[in-house]
């Protein structure tokens, strides 16, 4: 038996020391010289604590020994010297022995060399230390442990951050207290872990409730965790504040649809859009009330819809997007069609729209109705117009008014000289026969006769001369298309008798073949301003031309002769009727010819004047509008 | 008794004739001339006369220069003569033209005008009142 232990203790694997009951080194195995470095010759009687502790310290050893006496068996662990210097782990076991008297005898140390399984363990700690500070580190994540149950065993910085409570606060809590009461009515923690051990993770965004109550938008994924032996030990918790996203997004979400709704119930302008092809895409209330069409019929057809059937033939609706494409923009009134067909006057604004990467998506297009404008507008015109035109025509009401005034007066004026003259002038010398009757003066008779007749005569004349000048007005005038040169000649037939007595030469030059106006009354124009050329001479043969020319869109036509000619003082006194120049026995007239042809030019709404240098004759100018 | 120095200006020969009788009948005028226009008129007195008239009596419608003429003009050339107008008219516009224009007076001519002996005794009274008697 003996023998045995002994050989035993031989080959133990492990390393085993005896020590004497002072602690020091009796004997050892091979197993312990292996790990230690040191035969059992050279550590025999040394105490234990000097072969590998890498320092002196007695008092430490006679203490630990203490213990393993006290306890029986004491375990350390610690950095030990191997006799080459080099360090290795060892688990140092110490046994007290005693004897059958239960008195001590000594020590039986256990020793092992541990080291890889020290490094082991000792990397693991390392690496879940890392894990753990990153975790705890992390702010912008709530990240923490949940066992089975669902209390809080874990928690991070992000988790204080977040929720607002410090981990002693947490620790130990349910993680229910992060939700809403309506949540926890319905049970919702607890169906969360549920599914998350059974699925293995529950994703969710959802409101949460912080230490101070406040709620704000979380984005959780709840990891139910496992050990290698398929139970559950627990969940992890990683819950993310998205309070700013949802702001952003809902501010977003919100401002496009203030955007889309003001938009939409916009009624005055119709504002919609199309695609890069023109197509609407959009519609919006004032789009409806101004063109007719509801959304549903018109979204997806081409624009041109609403242009009149030219516009589409020219290509215009194209034209305006290449344009709006172009330089970005294109405005433009114009008539457009609604629904029923109708047209209505539009002001319209294509605007090129562009996405964030700067390519063209498309185009708004905001239209008015300025029809009604367009309407009084014209209203205000037309009524303009008519008080213009009423204005115009009472200022030739006026001057009608004035002309007949002027006539009446003219009328008077005759009436009471040129009229009255004559039938005074044959009063005046019946009264004369009738005193030389009385008085047998019969020879005095004759010659007063004689007078009385001519100023009969005179009478007669002047009224005819006066019916005939006012024939010229009443009338109404012929619009023909004349002949200027059957004009002139048929004037010249007229005069015949007195071209041939004076032995007048008259040509014609006339470049203008037509012109438009009453056939007898021009013929009498003509007639009258050759009579008087051929009349006022003073002796030498009448020579006389006839021009005419196209003259600024009017007719110009220049009766020249060579003539007495006028004195400047009675250039415009010539065109009055009755008015004479001259004594009956110098020129013969009766003061009618040239008011007739000024009557007759202004029936034809034309000009005529007089130029002359005295002796060296005078030319009749007259303008006449050519239709 | 003043009398006055008087040029006629008429076209009618017959007319003319009567109207310088009666005027020389009543001994209160001194005829310096007798004219048949405007033109012969203003020709006499351009031609500086050795006395120029005080009054001048003028028919209105004459050929030429008529009595409106001789108004408008002597009022420029000869402001100290006093024209007097005179014609058949018996409407008030007739005289109320005359006088605008610058004539000291109108007098309508007699129904015939182989009656001036009213009209010169009219016509003196109207010189009286204007030059002064």
């Amino acid at each position: 038996m003996h023998l045995n232990s002994d050989l035993i203790f031989r080959n133990l694997p492990e390393g085993i020391f005896m020590l004497d009951k002072a602690g020091r080194i009796t004997t050892c195995n091979a197993a312990a010289s292996a790990i230690t470095g040191y035969e059992d010759t050279e550590i025999e009687t040394k105490p234990f604590y000097t072969i590998g502790d890498g320092q002196d310290d007695p008092i430490k050893y006679r203490h630990e020994l203490a213990l393993v006496q006290k306890k029986k068996r004491l375990v350390v662990e610690g950095w030990k010297l191997r006799k080459d210097s080099t360090r290795y782990w060892a688990e140092t076991s110490y046994s007290a022995v005693f004897d059958e008297s239960e008195r001590l005898t000594g020590y039986c140390v256990l020793l092992r060399d541990i080291t890889e399984q020290k490094k082991k363990q000792l990397d693991l700690l390392e690496s879940e230390e890392r894990y753990r500070l990153m975790v705890e580190a992390i702010r912008d994540y709530s990240i923490f442990m949940l066992d089975p149950d669902g209390y809080v065993v874990t928690w991070n910085d992000g988790g204080t951050f977040i929720h607002g409570y410090t981990e002693s606060e947490i620790l130990g809590k349910h993680f229910s207290v992060f939700y809403p009461s309506a949540d926890l009515l319905e049970d919702k923690p607890k169906k969360k872990l549920q599914i998350a051990r059974d699925s293995g993770s529950y994703r969710e965004e959802g409101w949460r409730v912080k230490k101070d109550g406040s709620l704000f938008w979380a984005s959780v994924v709840l990891t139910a965790l496992f050990n290698d032996r398929n139970q559950l030990v627990g969940y992890s918790k990683v819950t993310r504040d998205l309070t700013q996203r949802l702001k952003d997004e809902e501010f977003l979400r919100q401002s496009e649809a203030r955007y889309r709704s003001l938009v939409e119930q916009v009624g005055d302008y119709g504002i919609f859009m199309l695609d890069t092809k023109g197509r609407i895409v959009s519609w919006n209330e004032g789009a409806r009330r101004i063109k007719g069409y509801s959304a549903d019929e018109v979204i997806g057809k081409y624009f041109s819809i609403f242009y009149p059937e030219e516009d589409i033939l020219n290509g215009k609706p194209a034209w305006e997007l290449k344009i709006a494409r172009s330089t970005g923009k294109y405005e433009e009134e114009g008539w457009r069609l609604r629904k029923d067909g109708t047209r209505f006057w539009a002001n319209i604004v294509i605007t090129a729209t562009y996405d964030a990467e700067g390519r063209l998506s498309g185009f708004s297009k905001v239209t008015r109705d300025l029809t009604e404008r367009k309407m009084s507008e014209q209203a205000l015109q037309d009524s303009s117009d008519k008080y213009r035109q009423l204005a115009e025509e009472l200022s030739v009401t006026n001057s009608e008014l004035s002309s007949v005034n002027r006539e009446l007066e003219q009328f008077t004026a005759i009436v009471s000289h040129d009229l009255k003259e004559p039938l005074r002038t044959v009063r005046s010398f019946l009264q004369l026969m009738d005193r030389h009757l009385d008085q047998q003066r019969f020879d005095l008779m004759k010659p007063s006769i004689g007078k009385g007749i001519l100023a009969a005569q005179r009478m007669h004349d002047l009224i005819d001369n006066l019916l005939h000048y006012s024939q010229i007005s009443k009338i109404g005038l012929q619009r023909q298309k004349l002949k200027v040169g059957d004009v002139i000649g048929e004037a010249i037939q007229n005069l015949n008798d007195a071209v041939e007595q004076s032995g007048a030469q008259i040509r014609v030059n006339s470049d203008v073949p037509f012109i438009y106006g009453d056939r007898v009354q021009l013929v009498q124009l003509f007639q009258n301003l050759l009579a008087n050329a051929l009349k006022f001479t003073n002796g030498s043969k009448p020579e006389v031309v006839v021009k005419s020319w196209m003259e600024n869109g009017s007719v110009r036509f220049v009766v020249e002769d060579n003539g007495i000619g006028i004195s400047p003082d009675n250039l415009e006194k010539i065109f009055e009727i009755f008015r004479r120049l001259h004594f009956a026995n110098q020129y013969a007239g009766n003061g009618v010819g040239l008011a007739v042809c000024k009557k007759v030019v202004e029936r034809h709404r034309g000009k005529i004047w007089a130029e002359s240098v005295p002796g060296s004759g005078a030319s009749f100018h007259i303008v006449l509008p050519k239709i | 008794m003043r009398t006055f120095r008087l040029a006629i200006v008429e076209n009618d020969e017959d007319e003319r004739f009567f109207m310088s009788e009666a005027f020389r009948a009543s001994g209160e005028f001194e005829i310096l001339g007798e004219f048949g226009n405007g033109d012969q008129l203003t020709e006499w007195l351009h031609g500086s006369p050795r006395v120029l008239p005080e009054l001048v009596l003028s028919d209105l419608n004459m050929p030429g220069k008529n009595g409106y003429d001789i108004i408008d003009e002597l009022k420029a050339t000869y402001p100290d003569i006093a024209v007097f107008a005179t014609s058949t008219s018996s409407v008030m516009s007739t005289r109320e033209k005359c006088v605008r224009a610058g004539a000291k007076d109108f007098i309508a001519k007699p129904d015939i005008f182989i009656a001036y002996d009213s009209f010169v005794t009219e016509f003196y009274e109207l010189a009286c009142q204007h030059l002064g008697g």
